[in-house]
């Protein structure tokens, strides 16, 4: 048995406080289970076949709660508390193999959690016997639910490995999870359907007209055939397999990241190549998942807020987006990947302490060049190749939206691709060479300067009076985080704006961001010029290593 | 025992920031020693031990463990290694047993009945065996550092970093730490143990090293460190036959003489600063200027004072 499982089966599993949490979980499920079973024969009048399912889904609620939100927690407050008590060290010096550790930890901090979870399996048991729900359903269901909860547990477990406060550990891993069942499934209603499965959602959907009672069941059996099933390009899929699919993108990348923490505490949470292959399969992924749904209706918001807001179907033949949700697309799509891009880049770029160590360790070693993939190599070819990948994505996403049967005998304009490229890579090579070239401090100012403070004081000028849409228009234009609405917007034959509005976009746009190249241009010479520095003073002025092929041809 | 020094530390260097925490350090340690490292807080001691225990990277330098490279081959030597830090911490959920028998564990030390042989064996070392039952979180401060070493040795480590571990022990138990660490180096181990408190470490070390502002500053036998460092101060007192004012009057003019007292005795106490034959030729002008010198009594300064007047000679330079 893996040592670090055994310990927190120890500590975790002890009589005392594994009795109070089993006999609090035995009485919660045991009061879900025969009030449902009791309301569905008594107050609804249901067939005892009915009312014994209708049990399944508070149960599987329930088992929810505990695995994910308590479980989650746990494992985040756990490891947290490892490193604040300082034991953590203990366990970096032991010989285990680092995968090891991995796995002691995910399963062992949340043991009592997964006890609390098998002890309501009995209730749920019973619901699937006697309620004759198709077992395959509930494989389905529960492989998922066990999916995601090693996801969310391994969400814990970085956020415990990361964050050096415990309390701020358990708050964020906390908050993840409550963002991936509130927040993150109306972002999926923006085109972006691949975040829903994360979550169980997808699944319980599927199955759900077998999870209750048969009436009902057969009523949502109808409506669900309007839904189409999830496509990767052309390959279908049932929903569990492909949400196990999609999070195991993740839980295999969450694995690598702790992983490497495991190995050497330094270690930048990513190296370089997964980190752009993960954003390119990311990329994948979304584009893979949401292009068949394209034409069919269900990537528009309007159509999947219908869906779930009215619950209507019957007007889905007279349906047709409005233009302004073909924009807003593109421009959360653009966003995201953006927002993905800068959390990559600043797991993967070097610190200066981390590249003086990176040389002289070349040095020491007698080699000549550090290692392009090394933690101590400058990120910027990576970045570069994140950001050619985000702009691919974000063109062909915004292509087939707007040449879609929904809006005929429009074309992507050329321009566009221009306009997402310059936004891209000024956003996001700027980003790397500041977070590589300075320091925290400059970043940090730089950020809430130029990130959010045009953001809101052009937020408040445009809610000021009439005619104050355009300058503060302009104000906002200046945060990167607005550019790739701006390129859209500036680009896209569906932008429809007042017409103080439709001028001043496109001329903040093309200016914000002309000075925003201007500006990575030169932090990016400015970095070359002191990686060049570093090299020299610890190689003793010998060649430039990894930087530019110009360079080294001088 | 094997030619390779125990320990090899060449230009280390260890950065936070501007801050130099250990500044070109070398050392080398033979094996079987116990071999102390004294400064005062700040001096660099925990960082070289945390790049030693493979737990940091240094800025740079280079780290060899019984020949193993740690900053190339961290996993092999992190199983000839056993580290305690300063303050060792101890989980506060398991029992003393429980906490032993993780890491013995964690160690592949065998199956339950060996694992538990080997804790006993640990527990008996440290003198912690009536405490086996008890929850780590109530052990004593002492207690715990034993446990702790306990945890440390489980694995029969060839090289034992201790960072102060007579910290917080009572005379009792520090002579117990003495006498097992002096056990474990004559089995052949060799222990890098730290204090700030000289004296401390002069007692269970066969070697010293100096340290202060990531520097070594001396190193050697307790009595070499002592020479090096603070030979040239010592206090003499003098009992002179007679009125000593004319003593007190000469003493006075003498460049290596300081703080000149006059004892409730009448005897005549002063710093002097010089080595033995200073001093032999300070009492030869004595008596040929005719002062009638009864007695000499002489007083090295201790560790602590000299460890303290090299910190502060540092600090304001």
């Amino acid at each position: 048995m893996n040592p670090i499982f055994r310990r927190y089966c120890r500590s975790r599993l002890r009589p005392t406080g594994l009795g109070v949490s089993l006999l609090i979980t035995l009485i919660l499920a045991g009061f879900i289970f025969f009030l449902s079973r009791t309301i569905g024969i008594h107050q609804i009048g249901l067939e005892v076949l009915d009312a014994e399912r209708i049990a399944f889904i508070p149960l599987l609620i329930l088992q929810g709660i505990i695995l994910f939100l308590l479980g989650t927690g746990q494992v985040a407050g756990g490891m947290t508390a490892e490193s604040d008590e300082g034991v953590i060290e203990y366990q970096r010096l032991s010989p285990m193999r680092p995968l090891s550790k991995v796995i002691g930890y995910l399963f062992g901090l949340p043991v009592r959690e997964y006890a609390m979870v098998f002890a309501t399996l009995p209730f749920t048991a019973w619901a699937v016997w006697r309620g004759e729900i198709p077992v395959g359903a509930v494989f389905q269901l529960y492989a998922v639910f066990f999916t995601s909860a090693i996801l969310y547990h391994l969400t814990g477990l970085v956020a415990g490995t990361v964050v050096k406060n415990k309390r701020w550990a358990f708050l964020i891993s906390m908050g993840v999870i409550f963002l991936l069942y509130t927040v993150i499934p109306q972002i999926a209603a923006f085109g972006m359907p691949y975040f829903k499965y994360l979550t169980l959602w997808p699944t319980i959907e599927e199955h759900l007209p077998k999870f209750i009672a048969r009436d009902t069941g057969a009523a949502l059996d109808v409506a669900k055939s309007f839904l189409d099933q999830p496509r990767f390009f052309n390959l279908s899929f049932p929903e569990a397999v492909f949400s196990i699919i999609s999070q195991s993108v993740l839980i295999i990348t969450f694995i690598m990241m702790l992983w490497r923490r495991w190995r050497r505490a330094e270690s930048h949470l990513l190296g370089k190549a997964w980190a752009l292959g993960l954003y390119a399969w990311i990329q994948v992924l979304i584009l893979g998942n949401v292009l068949p749904l394209i034409d069919a209706g269900f990537a528009f918001p309007s159509r999947e807020m219908s869906r779930r807001f009215r619950g209507s179907f019957s007007n889905w033949e007279s349906w047709e987006p409005e233009a302004s949700e073909a924009l807003a697309m593109s421009a959360i799509y653009g966003l995201f990947s953006l927002l993905l891009l800068w959390t990559l880049t600043l797991m993967v770029t070097p610190s200066k302490d981390g590249q003086l160590r990176g040389w002289r360790r070349v040095r020491k070693l007698g080699e000549k060049r550090l290692s392009a993939t090394s933690d101590a190599a400058t990120a910027f070819p990576w970045v570069a190749g994140m950001a050619t990948a985000g702009v691919a994505g974000w063109f062909l996403f915004t292509r087939a939206v707007i040449e879609s049967r929904w809006y005929p005998g429009m074309e992507m304009p050329g321009i566009a691709l221009g306009s997402f490229t310059l936004a891209f890579f000024a956003a996001g090579l700027g980003f790397h060479a500041l977070i590589e070239g300075q320091k925290g401090r400059t970043v940090g100012l730089t950020a809430i300067f130029l990130g959010i403070v045009p953001l809101l004081v052009g937020a408040i000028i445009a809610v000021s009076g009439d005619g104050l849409a355009a300058p503060a228009a302009w104000l906002i234009g200046i945060t990167p985080l607005s550019s790739t609405f701006y390129a859209a917007s500036a680009t896209l034959p569906v932008a429809d704006f007042p017409i103080d509005m439709a001028r001043a976009l496109p001329r903040a746009f093309w200016f914000w961001q002309g000075i925003g190249a201007l500006v990575a241009i030169t932090l990016v010479v400015k970095l070359r010029q002191s990686r060049k520095a570093i090299a020299k003073s610890t190689l003793g002025g010998s060649a430039l290593v990894e930087v530019p092929e110009e360079e080294t041809s001088r | 025992m094997s030619d390779t020094p125990a320990i090899e530390i060449e230009d280390l260097r260890v950065d936070y920031g501007d801050f130099i925490a250990v500044d070109d350090l070398s050392l080398t340690v033979p094996s079987g020693e116990v071999f102390g490292l004294v400064g005062p807080n700040g001096a660099g001691k925990t960082s070289t031990f945390r790049v030693l225990a493979t737990l940091i990277e240094p800025t740079y330098g280079g780290v060899r463990i019984n020949g193993i490279d740690i900053l190339e081959q961290r996993e092999a030597a992190r199983e000839i290694l056993g580290y305690m830090p300063d303050l060792a911490p101890v989980p506060t959920d398991l029992r003393a047993w429980e906490f032993l028998d993780f890491y013995a564990d964690s160690h592949a030390l065998g199956n339950a009945a060996a694992r538990k042989r080997r804790v006993d064996e640990c527990l008996d070392i440290v003198n912690l065996q009536e405490k086996r039952n008890s929850w780590c979180r109530q052990l004593s401060r002492g207690q715990t550092q034993r446990l702790v070493l306990a945890k440390t040795l489980l694995h029969r480590p060839r090289v034992l970093i201790l960072d102060e571990p007579a910290s917080g022990l009572d005379p009792l138990s520090r002579r117990e730490l003495r006498h097992a660490l002096q056990a474990l180096a004559a089995d052949g181990a060799t222990v890098l143990v730290s204090s700030h408190i000289l004296s401390e470490l002069a007692e269970m070390c066969s070697s010293l090293c100096v340290v202060n502002q990531g520097k070594i500053l001396a190193s050697g036998s307790a009595e070499e460190i002592r020479d090096k460092l603070g030979g040239a101060d010592r206090t003499l007192t003098l009992t002179i036959q007679g009125d000593s004012l004319e003593a007190i009057d000469w003493l006075g003019r003498q460049s290596n003489v300081s703080d000149l007292t006059t004892l409730p005795d009448a005897s005549i106490a002063f710093r002097f600063r010089g080595d033995d034959d200073a001093q032999a030729n300070l009492v030869a002008e004595m008596v040929s200027s005719h002062i009638r010198l009864r007695a000499l009594e002489e007083k090295k300064s201790s560790f602590e004072e000299i460890l303290v007047e090299v910190a502060e000679a540092n600090r304001t330079q």
